[in-house]
């Protein structure tokens, strides 16, 4: 498996660097576990390492399933005044059981004509992309997997996996639909992922490290004391607006409304989804759900402080600001039109982009005479 | 016979003054005259339809080719053309070409009049009439390989028919343009979350551009006409206009038949019945646009967008109204000849109040939807000038209806050529400049708020109206013949647009022909006009702002 | 910018103000208006063997049979045909073909929608009620009968 290999080497990565004194505060996961067994070196890194992808994975996967079939149509069916799924088990929780048996007992449709490898990797590469993502997403509580130095630039490349797997079925599927999706993907990806990524460079200069552990560490000092109040150095308070930059463009790399173009369902169908049926059509709403919270991830560790939060223990904390995303990314369905293909470019490149450029030179100045 | 509406007697000599003016038009073309109960009938021959057409259009103001009717007598064929005036429907004027059986060729109108174009196809597929010049006279709502025109008089209906595989072949084939492979072949449909219904879009991409759609209908066509035909007038036709546009625009359909069988028949319809129907059929339209406007909003925002269900749910507050009005959620058969079948439902005051309760809570949803759709900045990109149809264009189409309206096409037959009580009501024509979706989008919405105020005015009549004069049907004889030979086009303004009747009778007591002129065949035609040269998005959005029905596009 | 957040804005007012308009069918059965047309009621005690709801319906829907001396022997109905626009109830002199406001009818196949007299009789009705009542004044109109107690069980 190829999430499995890019965890292990980066634990590997991160034994070599961290094991020095200036450990982070919340220790790498697969450290503490190697602990705990009290295995150490090669074997205790392996170990560490695959149980606590394991665990990560299994909690995300968790997720998304409750997400899918569940929490979506029931956020869905609240804006819309309906009840949704209510008929089996407490709340129709048990919809969840339902529908994936429904789901994986599909007959696996074939096309003709299909690109095979590609078309049977695309569902793969999509899932795991996003799940490895989550390898150094710091979710408090002492729950990293991994935290090399270079965490923030990590989990960009891992997210942006997705759209070479959105790519191949796209193209592999040799259906019109799939490959105007594909297309769409990729010229949405090209166009916002650099003011994404750009947006998030204005954070690393304000935290002057690309470590995840760091940045939150970072956002945990206090920023002002209102009547006893610490509000603490969270980025979206500190720079609300690449905040807002930030989520739009989080928005258009996952693919939601109003940037939904390369699924599209009323203008291509569904876009790449299309010839996909049964437990790859599962894997493709799988990977589709983690991203939403991968989305979520990334804003909640570097806008939102990561785990940080009163009371209630930091994980909790770090959940809550994922399931808060994917909330407003349903909610932002049910109001928010679909922006046409060129105008969606446009915004990308005519105003993301140069604004995204603007705050990063902004926030450099800034920082450059602060400091 | 008489001419427009049987009035006073100085209005129909005015009418016929009109009717002899038009002939000294087009005179050396005109064999002889054969009225129609609505309009006079000019009979010329097969190769002067063009000119006479044309003569006519600008000269006489007839700017409106509203239907194409053709049919097979005994000893020949007969292509209809019934021309309006946009200005003033009212002023009307049909030319009838006679074609010989064994050589059925009429000149086309379709260089003349665009909208010519599919109904002439249509008149060839069903009855077998033939039109030289016509731009692509092939099928249209048969598929290619059905052998025999069904509505001609020696038409087999026993005999099988085959349509071979072929029928099914790879589309891409001969439609790919040029063999550099710049442009894609993509069909739209015929299942396709966005075609409303069964309708197939043969799309010509250059990327995501559009450089030409062919809109393939007849996958819901199910011999509507015929099946009147084959009905009597008295009851058994009633029935089925509501299976024409069945999105809840049943009663405005029941009007176009009642209306015309009216007019053929000679039926009065008490003033009270007209009241109650004029109630009834804007409940349909406010129904029928909410539909319209929630499913158009589908288009454009996602699948997920609340404001589709937020207008069902008005939607479905209407559609209690008129289930206990008619006794039906869609198919209400409420019309009867002469009047209606029921009376107001007892106990009248609380049906009153369900009318009243939901007129105060129409404002409050209607600003909803002007929040969520209108006043939405994204729409606005999307949907202002995008599917531009300029009024000239929407004209020779024959677009009627919001489309029409949205193109500043004032035209609006519930007031032009009045029928019902709308005449004696307070309401407005809405018509907005933009041309494009948005505009049409808020021809709907504001049509919604014009149908509230016909239908509290009716609601304050019927509340005071004397309890010995609630007559809701004239008398009317169990079986009804109508003169022979007698033959009429009544239109009426239905949820998207001008909904008409032909009716032909021979003496029996069902009609010899029935030919629906249906607004969304019309609208649908200018399809290709808005979308060409514009992205799949907006095709996809123009085609929701057209607000067709299948149903009705097909009969 | 304002248009988004307004309508993000009523989203959400609906959101969190909880109602529902769904009605959990089958659960809680539907209310139906009197005058909702549904599966046919046929009292052979009434019917007088006129063959004219036969006549007028528009799509063959009734069939009956009759021997030579004009007994009734069958009367079915097919009610998967039927496009249940009530013109036989309308026709109908006695009132011996009614349709009651019961929309509930499943099938396996489609040839069990095809209801004999029999089974005709035996449609329940929607939650008992006898939709006679409120179809009364259009009988006056219609026919000038409909009074009196009519006992179909
Ligand atoms: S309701 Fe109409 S279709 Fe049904 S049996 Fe009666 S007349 Fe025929
Ligand atoms: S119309 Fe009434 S009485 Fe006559 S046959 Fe039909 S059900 Fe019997």
């Amino acid at each position: 498996m190829t999430g499995g290999d890019v965890v292990l080497q980066t634990t590997n990565a991160t034994n070599a660097t961290g094991a020095g004194v200036s450990r982070p505060p919340s220790a790498p996961l697969a450290d503490s576990i190697a602990g705990m067994l009290g295995l150490d070196g090669v074997v205790g890194a392996v170990v560490g390492g695959l149980i606590g992808a394991f665990l990560i994975a299994n909690v995300m996967l968790t997720t998304t399933a409750i997400a899918g079939p569940w929490a979506k149509r029931k956020i869905t069916a609240s804006f819309t005044d309906r009840i949704a799924v209510n008929r089996v088990g407490p709340f129709g929780l048990l919809i969840i059981v339902a529908d994936s048996v429904r789901l994986l007992s599909k007959e696996l449709i074939v096309p003709d004509g299909v690109d095979r490898p590609a078309w049977d990797l695309a569902p793969i590469v999509i899932t795991f992309s996003a799940l490895i993502g989550f390898a150094v997403i710091p979710f408090g509580s002492g729950l990293q997997l991994a935290d090399p130095e270079t965490g923030v630039v990590f989990v960009f490349a891992a997210a942006s996996i997705a759209s070479v797997g959105v790519v191949m079925a796209g193209y592999a599927s040799n259906n019109k639909y799939s490959l105007l999706g594909g297309l769409r993907a990729i010229a949405s990806n090209i166009a916002y992922e650099i003011p994404l990524i750009v947006t998030a460079a204005s954070v690393v200069i304000f935290a002057g490290t690309l470590q995840m552990s760091e940045i939150v560490a970072v956002q945990r000092q206090p920023l002002v004391t209102v009547a006893g109040v610490t509000i603490p150095q969270w980025f979206a308070i500190v720079n609300p607006f690449a905040f807002a930059l930030f989520t739009l463009a989080n928005l258009a790399e996952i693919g939601r409304n109003p940037f939904d173009l390369p699924e599209a369902p009323t203008e291509i169908v569904a876009g790449f989804q299309t010839e996909y049926s049964s437990v790859y059509f599962v894997l493709l709403y799988l990977g589709e759900f983690i991203h939403i919270f991968l989305g979520g991830a990334i804003a909640a560790t570097l806008f939102l402080g990561g785990p940080a939060g009163p009371v209630l223990p930091g994980f909790v904390w770090f959940y809550v600001k994922m399931w808060a995303f994917f909330l407003f990314t349903q909610w932002a369905r049910s109001a928010v039109p679909r922006l046409r293909i060129d105008q969606f470019l446009d915004a990308g490149w005519k105003g993301m982009l140069v604004l995204s450029f603007a705050n990063l030179a902004l926030t450099a100045i800034l920082v450059g005479v602060i400091v | 016979m008489s001419l427009e509406e049987p009035g006073p007697d100085a209005d129909a000599a005015a009418v016929a003054r009109a009717a002899d003016e038009m002939e000294a038009l087009v005179g050396e073309h005109v064999r002889s005259r054969d009225d129609h109960l609505n309009a006079p009938g000019y009979v010329v021959r097969p190769d002067a339809v063009q000119d006479v057409l044309g003569t006519l259009r600008e000269e006489a103001n007839l700017d409106h080719l509203s239907c194409v009717t053709a049919q097979e007598y005994e000893d020949r064929y007969e292509s209809i053309y019934h021309l309006k005036s946009y200005d003033d429907p009212t002023h009307e004027a049909s030319v009838v070409v006679p074609t010989p059986k064994d050589d059925p060729r009429s000149e086309s109108a379709a260089p003349v009049f665009r909208t010519a174009d599919w109904h002439e196809r249509e008149a060839y597929d069903l009855v077998g009439v033939e039109y030289e010049d016509h731009p692509d006279l092939r099928r249209i709502l048969l598929p290619e390989t059905w052998q025999g025109h069904p509505l001609s008089l020696d038409y087999d209906q026993e005999r099988p028919q085959i349509v071979p595989l072929r029928e099914h072949a790879n589309p891409l084939e001969d439609d790919q343009e040029g063999d550099e492979g710049e442009t894609m072949y993509l069909n739209i449909g015929p299942h396709h979350p966005a075609t409303h219904g069964v309708l197939h879009l043969k799309t010509t991409l250059d990327g995501e551009q559009v450089i030409d759609v062919d809109p393939d209908i007849g996958y819901l066509h199910r011999c509507e006409e015929q099946l009147c035909q084959k009905s009597t007038y008295r009851y058994q036709i009633m029935p089925y206009p509501d299976r024409w546009d069945y999105i809840s625009a049943g009663l405005l359909n029941e009007w176009a038949y009642a209306r015309a069988i009216e007019d053929m028949a000679d039926i009065e319809v008490p003033e009270y019945a007209q009241v109650i129907r004029t109630m009834g059929a804007e409940l349909c339209r406010i129904a029928a646009h909410m539909l319209a406007v929630g499913t158009f909003a589908l288009d454009v925002y996602g699948d997920f967008t609340a404001i589709f269900m937020y207008a069902v749910r008005d939607r479905e507050k209407v559609q209690n109204i008129l289930e206990d009005l008619t006794g039906q959620r869609l198919m209400f058969n409420y019309f009867r000849l002469g009047g209606v079948v029921w009376d107001l439902p007892d106990p009248r005051e609380e049906f009153f109040e369900s009318i009243r309760d939901f007129l105060d809570h129409l404002p409050g949803s209607l600003e909803e939807y002007h929040d969520l759709i209108s006043a939405n900045e994204i729409l606005q990109v999307r949907t202002v000038d995008t599917g531009v149809l300029p009024p000239e264009v929407a004209k020779s189409y024959g677009a009627t209806g919001p489309v029409a309206r949205g193109s500043g096409v004032d035209y609006d037959l519930r007031r032009d050529d009045p029928y019902g009580y709308y005449d004696e009501l307070d309401w407005d024509v809405v018509t907005e400049d933009g041309m494009d979706n948005y505009s049409r989008l808020l021809v709907r919405l504001r049509e919604v708020e014009e149908s509230a105020k016909i239908i509290e005015q009716c609601v304050d009549l019927l509340e005071d109206w004397p309890t010995d004069d609630r007559t809701i049907q004239s008398n009317v004889p169990r079986t009804i013949r109508p003169d022979d030979d007698t033959e009429v086009y009544r239109a009426v303004e239905a949820a998207k647009g001008e909904l008409g009747i032909y009716m032909r009778s021979d003496g029996t007591e069902q009609p010899a022909r029935f030919k629906i002129r249906s607004p969304c065949f019309s609208n649908l035609q200018t399809l290709p006009e808005m979308s060409n040269g514009e992205y799949i998005p907006d095709l996809v959005a123009s085609l929701g702002s057209l607000d067709i029905v299948l149903g009705e596009v097909d009969r | 910018m304002i248009g988004i957040l307004k309508g993000m804005a009523t989203t959400m007012k609906h959101a969190l103000d909880g109602k529902t308009f769904t009605v959990e069918y089958p659960d809680v059965a539907p209310e139906v208006s009197p005058r909702f047309r549904g599966v046919h009621k046929f009292s052979q005690e009434r019917c007088i063997w006129c063959r004219q709801c036969e006549n007028v319906c528009p799509n063959d829907t009734i069939q009956i049979v009759m021997d030579d001396k004009r007994n009734g022997e069958q009367y079915n109905l097919h009610i998967g045909q039927c496009i249940y626009c009530r013109l036989c109830e309308e026709v109908c002199p006695v009132d011996a073909i009614l349709l009651t406001q019961n929309f509930e009818f499943t099938a396996d196949t489609k040839d069990e929608f095809v209801y004999n007299k029999e089974q005709l009789k035996n449609v329940p009705w929607y939650k008992g009620i006898d939709p006679l009542n409120s179809r009364n004044p259009d009988r006056d109109a219609w026919i000038g009968e409909g009074e009196g107690e009519i006992d179909y069980e």
